[in-house]
């Protein structure tokens, strides 16, 4: 265990290494939230409510979906370059386990990014662009949790995707094509209740859903009562399976670096 | 000269479509994640367009055209000049630029025609087909001069996309690597996917004169729209191209005159 927290510190510690990138971050996602909150404030502009969201409930939807999107992807890009560059065959023979190691810098990763990137950036947007807290402190606590799942099922449905490195070489193109499945189904872009009913259904028995929108849905009180409790259950749910799938899906894959290796 | 250049260009590009042809699986995995990235664009505007008519006046044809403008103009950067975005981090910081310094034909050129980006066709034919989608019901007769200068709009917003792009990787020759820069600027465009006028007018000019996204797709788009009063500052559009491409590439002389190269 020590040695995986200490992959976690040293992670942090290379974040910090690199502020070019921390300030582009930061810059793009300021961005993004001008860009959405012009967008949304002219859909707004002759209406005051759309499937009984008003505009201040839909921007807070929006902005936390967007913060919590950030977090729901994982070290599948690093996984896949190690695969694609061969070094996946030395990794095995270290003395810890792979996916455990890379999880680990995930995790310091993701800590770095919200203490250093999500918390202020989300700070700055209670305070300039009306978004609100969540009507009651029972729907924050379950957002948390919710969230927290929500986190786990991305981080390990980005592994899953990432062995897949070991049958294509065309990371970039699994990386675009996953973030734009995760964006469709995930709620990240709009709240699924404006979705066409078909499409609800469908995303029900997906786990995008997940990841980003029941969080939020409960934040926002989209979701209350018993349809919450059950939206949690799905989660938790989806996170074993997952779990369990990367663990099926990465002991063929490693068979095949046996054979490779000849 | 031209013809010479000419010829270079399309054996590069016979070497990189071997490579495409290699490996199948991967450009139709990179073709389709473009399409589906594209899509999940164009499905957002039509979820939102589904609750409400119009967006400050904008209908959602005419959006979808801006829409295809920016899409149709970005895989024209994205198919040809995508080797822009490798500068730093695969060229000078290796120190593999220095190869293309040493060869008798001009340094961009030779690193622009390095790779031909299979991925962006998903972008174009996406782009295309909402272009065409749109088109009809813009309430204007789409004869040859139509078609002719909406040709040229996307082809420069294209070049913009370029000249953008080269404009802020040529900082890569005094830090090594631009690329969160160029990556940040870039992120600008998704301004431009929307009707400029809903944005503050700080942001308007912003991305009007100092970083002319707004040319890559809402101006250009604009010109074909009765009413929306940018008719006229449209034109400009191909003027803003040249004059953008001018600057980068002169940007760009200035960079190679600085580059002292890595490890030295």
């Amino acid at each position: 265990m020590r040695k995986y927290i200490e992959f976690a510190r040293v992670q942090m510690q290379v974040h910090a290494a690199y502020s070019a990138w921390f300030w582009a971050n930061t810059f793009s996602i300021l961005l993004r939230m001008l860009v959405i909150y012009f967008f949304w404030k002219a859909v707004y502009s002759s209406r005051t409510e759309i499937e009984g969201l008003p505009f201040e409930g839909m921007i807070t939807y929006i902005i936390i979906a967007m913060f919590l999107q950030m977090f729901v992807s994982g070290v599948g890009q690093e996984l896949a370059h190690t695969i694609k560059d061969g070094n996946v065959a030395i990794e095995l023979m270290r003395p810890y386990n792979l996916i455990t190691r890379l999880v680990a810098m995930d995790l310091g990763d993701k800590v770095i990014h919200f203490v250093r990137g999500a918390l202020p950036l989300s700070i700055l947007a209670f305070i300039f662009m009306d978004i609100t807290l969540p009507s009651t402190w029972q729907s924050g606590l379950l957002f948390l949790f919710s969230a927290f799942m929500g986190i786990w099922i991305g981080t390990f449905f980005d592994l899953l995707i990432a062995i897949l490195a070991f049958w294509t070489i065309n990371l970039w193109g699994l990386q675009v094509m996953k973030e734009a499945v995760i964006s469709f189904f995930s709620g990240a872009l709009v709240p699924l209740i404006l979705f066409p009913e078909w499409f609800q259904t469908i995303s029900l028995f997906l786990p995008f859903q997940a990841m980003v929108y029941v969080p939020v849905a409960i934040y926002t009180g989209i979701l209350t009562g018993t349809e919450a409790w059950l939206a949690l259950g799905s989660q938790i749910f989806w996170v074993v399976s997952l779990f369990v799938l990367l663990r099926i899906l990465w002991s063929i894959a490693i068979k095949k670096v046996t054979i490779f290796g000849g | 000269m031209l013809s010479r250049y000419t010829k270079l260009y399309y054996l590069f590009c016979k070497q990189n479509l071997k490579v495409m042809l290699e490996y199948r699986m991967d450009f139709l995995l990179g073709v389709l994640s473009v399409m589906l990235q594209q899509f999940a664009g164009i499905f957002f505007v039509k979820i939102v367009f589904d609750h409400i008519h119009a967006l400050n006046g904008w209908t959602f044809y005419e959006i979808l055209f801006i829409y295809g403008i920016a899409a149709t103009g970005r895989s024209i950067h994205h198919i040809f000049f995508d080797n822009l975005w490798t500068l730093g981090w695969q060229y000078i910081r290796p120190g593999k630029f220095d190869r293309l310094l040493i060869r008798p034909i001009n340094p961009l050129f030779h690193f622009i025609a390095d790779r031909l980006q299979q991925d962006g066709f998903g972008q174009l034919f996406i782009g295309i087909i909402v272009i065409g989608t749109a088109m009809p019901h813009l309430g204007i007769s789409w004869g040859i001069l139509e078609f002719f200068i909406l040709v040229v709009m996307i082809i420069a917003s294209g070049f913009i996309f370029v000249a953008i792009n080269l404009f802020f990787a040529t900082l890569s020759f005094w830090m090594v690597d631009s690329l969160p820069i160029v990556w940040t600027i870039f992120n600008l465009s998704d301004f431009a996917r929307y009707p400029l006028t809903i944005y503050h007018k700080g942001i308007r000019h912003f991305l009007t004169w100092i970083v002319p996204y707004g040319f890559t797709a809402f101006y250009p788009a604009a010109y074909f729209i009765k009413g929306s009063g940018f008719e006229r500052l449209a034109l400009l559009t191909p003027v803003v191209a040249i004059f953008s491409c001018i600057i980068a590439y002169w940007f760009w002389n200035r960079g190679l005159k600085a580059f002292t190269s890595t490890g030295s």
